[in-house]
């Protein structure tokens, strides 16, 4: 039954998009959090809760900082790629650190955002 | 051509069964009477077009439109719903109603449910207060002849609901529609199941029967002799691979609805920029009938030699002077020629995605999964494509072929890659990641896989197979180039078995062995011999003489109807023919199913869309 409730609560916030229901959904997920903690089988879906709300906080920082809104609801490697192809790699490297992104993945995706902006320089260099 | 298969060649009378749904269909539209507006679910419109052409509907003074969320414009007064019992389907009629209300239209809304209401949709419609607006009805629709030999009950969602949501409603539906079979073809007198679903299936068609038996007296001998429920569960190995034949092919790159594929019409050799056509596949294309069920390397050489002797017969036409015969003759080989260039423009269009390295990587990749030795490899062959981003569909379609050989994955690589899934695809999916755990499709490890076991008991990896005269039915995966070999198929195999048991059911000593294997592969089997057959006796102590028992008294084949839950690929209904086809098989073959389903398309039901 707490697994039920905690997952309807993961569910809603992510059913409900966009920007201005930003806190409340960190809100949400962090309480699905909560949930998923208190019982021992749920210990990745738990993480996977944290992690997420985590990411929209990052998120939110950026489209702030940026003044684009295009981060929010997009996946950790995606923003990693977006950061980059703006150029913002100091941004990249925080995400990638904040959430232990192995290097295999790091180059796979430094590699593919490099080559979309046709950074070739940058590409040989790396 | 027409999209409505030709159902004459059937073993049985196929052609009924679509005939009272025709007539059902007319009573519906000619109850409203005048002209009216037909409103069609959209996943409902492809079956429809198997039934009737949309020109038969409009002589019934119906206008058509697809359901969707915007208000319908139409300057018809009467409105005919037709949609499965689908909550979010029955917003969009509640909206559509409260839109023309608020405009002041009063029009009269007819509402009719396919297959049958559900009481959750009419609590809907209560809650939104357009409940007596309605006139609601049943559409019957359970079943629809594909072809000849393929029955679909067009439950897409049929293995997703039952595996990971827990809902048993197309089970249901599943044996009402067998039930209604019987009440036109005879009590089926030998059901055989194997998995969960299976046996739930064959239990409520027995409680059907006891609530309305069908009854046998008068029926004479009942036209299908054995009912063989299999559970997709059984095997999720086969419809993850790719298939290799060529309607499979079809399937897996361009989609096969309905008994059409859609495509640029620039494919076909016809020039009209952007448009799209319906190209029909079914076996009243005499050229499609023959080469379906070949593995698309002989499909490309058969189309070579056709060609090359139409040429061949051309230059004779205009060189030697002819009788008037052998002109005939030439004529009536160049009426072929339409459905020879429709082939061709196909095949050579499938060449461009079979020829791509990615397509041979992937080939490659299967096998080695189901190999199931290298389990190092198959794991960081699966890592770098979520680390490359790749579809997520094609992602999991493997991963779970990694799962289910290895029965589940260590808890640390489980957990890590459902890990790297989430942060390179995003949060949401999580609830899809839930559904694949909840349906055993890729979960954590908890026993050693028995994969190998099953693997070499039913010799389901064969080495080298001819694919132009394959003796075996593993051609149908089999591989492209000579290097790459055979694929299994574990489901025609554990098939097979439960064939065999039926026909060797008094030979104890060969059927023991197939007990144990069947007892390896997931879920429970149960055999059913129905009574009301006293008569005729040979059903009931079936002696070991196969022949002269299972032989109908006109000299006919017996039937065997076997039905999918779940899910069946084309590859497999190949397979069935094949077999079927080889000598000493007592038997004809119809398959039923809940849809006809790819690696792709079994996976997307379990992707969860959410926000």
């Amino acid at each position: 039954l707490l697994w039920k409730e905690s997952w309807e609560l993961a569910r809603n916030p992510m059913a409900s998009k966009g920007s201005p229901l930003h806190g409340p959904r960190i809100k949400l997920i962090e309480k699905a959090h909560n949930l998923f903690t208190e019982t021992k089988e749920h210990m990745f879906e738990s993480k996977a809760a944290e992690e997420h709300a985590k990411l929209l906080r990052i998120q939110h920082e950026l489209e702030v900082t940026t003044k684009q809104a295009i981060f929010v609801d997009s996946s950790i490697s995606d923003t990693i790629r977006t950061c980059i192809v703006l150029g913002n790699h100091r941004a990249a490297n925080k995400v990638k650190t904040e959430f232990k992104v192995s290097e295999k993945r790091w180059y796979w995706l430094k590699v593919f955002a490099l080559a979309t902006i046709r950074d070739w320089d940058a590409l040989e260099k790396f | 051509m027409s999209q409505i298969p030709n159902l004459e060649n059937a073993p049985i009378n196929l052609s009924a069964i679509r005939a009272r749904a025709q007539a059902e269909l007319e009573t519906i539209l000619k109850n409203v009477r005048g002209d009216k507006c037909l409103v069609i679910d959209p996943k409902l419109s492809g079956s429809l077009s198997l039934l009737v052409q949309s020109s038969e509907l409009k002589k019934h003074g119906a206008e058509l439109r697809h359901l969707t969320a915007e208000p319908i414009q139409t300057d018809r007064t009467k409105v005919v719903y037709l949609v499965r019992a689908q909550i979010d389907l029955i917003k969009f009629i509640c909206s559509h109603i409260h839109n023309d209300t608020s405009k002041g239209l009063h029009r009269e809304y007819y509402l009719y449910f396919v297959p049958r209401r559900a009481v959750v949709c009419e609590k809907v419609l209560e809650e939104e207060k357009v409940h007596e607006l309605l006139n609601i009805g049943d559409f019957p629709l359970y079943m629809i002849p594909l072809d000849e030999d393929v029955l679909s009950f067009e439950l897409d969602l049929a293995q997703k609901e039952y595996l990971a949501d827990g809902d048993a409603t197309s089970l249901w539906h599943i044996a009402k529609a067998i039930h209604n079979l019987e009440f036109s073809f005879g009590l089926i007198p030998n059901v055989r199941a194997k998995g969960k679903a299976a046996t739930r299936v064959a239990d409520i068609l027995n409680r059907m029967q006891a609530e309305e038996p069908v009854n046998t007296s008068d029926m004479g001998i009942p036209e299908i002799n054995t009912l063989v429920l299999l559970d997709r569960e059984v095997d999720m190995v086969t419809p993850m691979c790719s298939q290799l034949t060529y309607e499979g092919l079809l399937d897996e790159f361009l989609g096969v609805n309905n008994g059409a594929v859609e495509l640029d019409a620039s494919i076909m050799g016809v020039q009209q920029e952007g448009k799209k056509i319906k190209v029909p596949l079914n076996s009243s294309d005499k050229l499609f009938k023959e080469i379906r069920d070949l593995n698309f390397e002989v499909v490309v050489q058969v189309l070579r030699q056709k060609a090359t002797s139409m040429k061949q017969d051309y230059t004779e036409i205009s060189t030697t002077s002819q009788t008037v015969s052998e002109l005939k003759d030439f004529v009536k080989k160049l009426n072929s020629l339409p459905e020879m260039t429709r082939h061709i423009n196909l095949a050579q269009h499938l060449s461009t995605f079979t020829s791509k390295p990615s397509f041979l990587g992937r080939l490659d990749m299967e096998q080695t999964l189901v190999e199931a030795q290298s389990y190092d490899i198959c794991f960081d062959y699966i890592e770098e494509m979520i680390h490359k981003q790749e579809p997520l569909v094609n992602v999991l379609r493997l991963l779970i072929l990694f799962s289910v050989t290895n029965s589940g994955l260590p808890k640390k690589n489980f957990d890590y890659l459902r890990r790297e899934l989430l942060h390179s695809y995003g949060f949401e999916h999580i609830a899809t990641l839930n559904n694949l755990e909840k349906a055993g499709l890729f979960r954590k490890q908890d026993s050693r896989s028995n994969w190998l076991t099953i693997k070499r008991a039913l010799q389901l990896v064969v080495e080298d197979t001819d694919t132009a005269n394959p003796n075996d039915i593993a051609y149908v995966f089999s591989g492209y180039t000579e290097e790459r070999h055979l694929y299994p198929n574990i489901n025609f195999h554990s098939l097979q078995l439960i064939f065999y048991s039926s026909v060797f059911a008094c030979n104890l000593s060969y059927r023991r062995p197939i007990e144990e294997i069947l007892r390896l592969l997931p879920g429970p089997h149960s055999e059913i011999k129905r009574g009301g057959y006293a008569s005729i006796p040979s059903y009931e102590t079936l002696p070991g003489s196969l022949n002269s028992s299972e032989k109908l008294a006109d000299g006919r084949r017996s039937l065997v109807l076997v039905v999918f839950i779940g899910g069946v690929t084309f590859a497999e209904i190949s397979a069935l023919r094949f077999l079927c086809s080889q000598e000493g098989m007592a038997y004809d073959l119809i398959v039923g199913t809940t849809k006809i389903v790819n690696g792709q398309a079994l996976t997307e039901t379990f992707i969860e869309k959410l926000g």
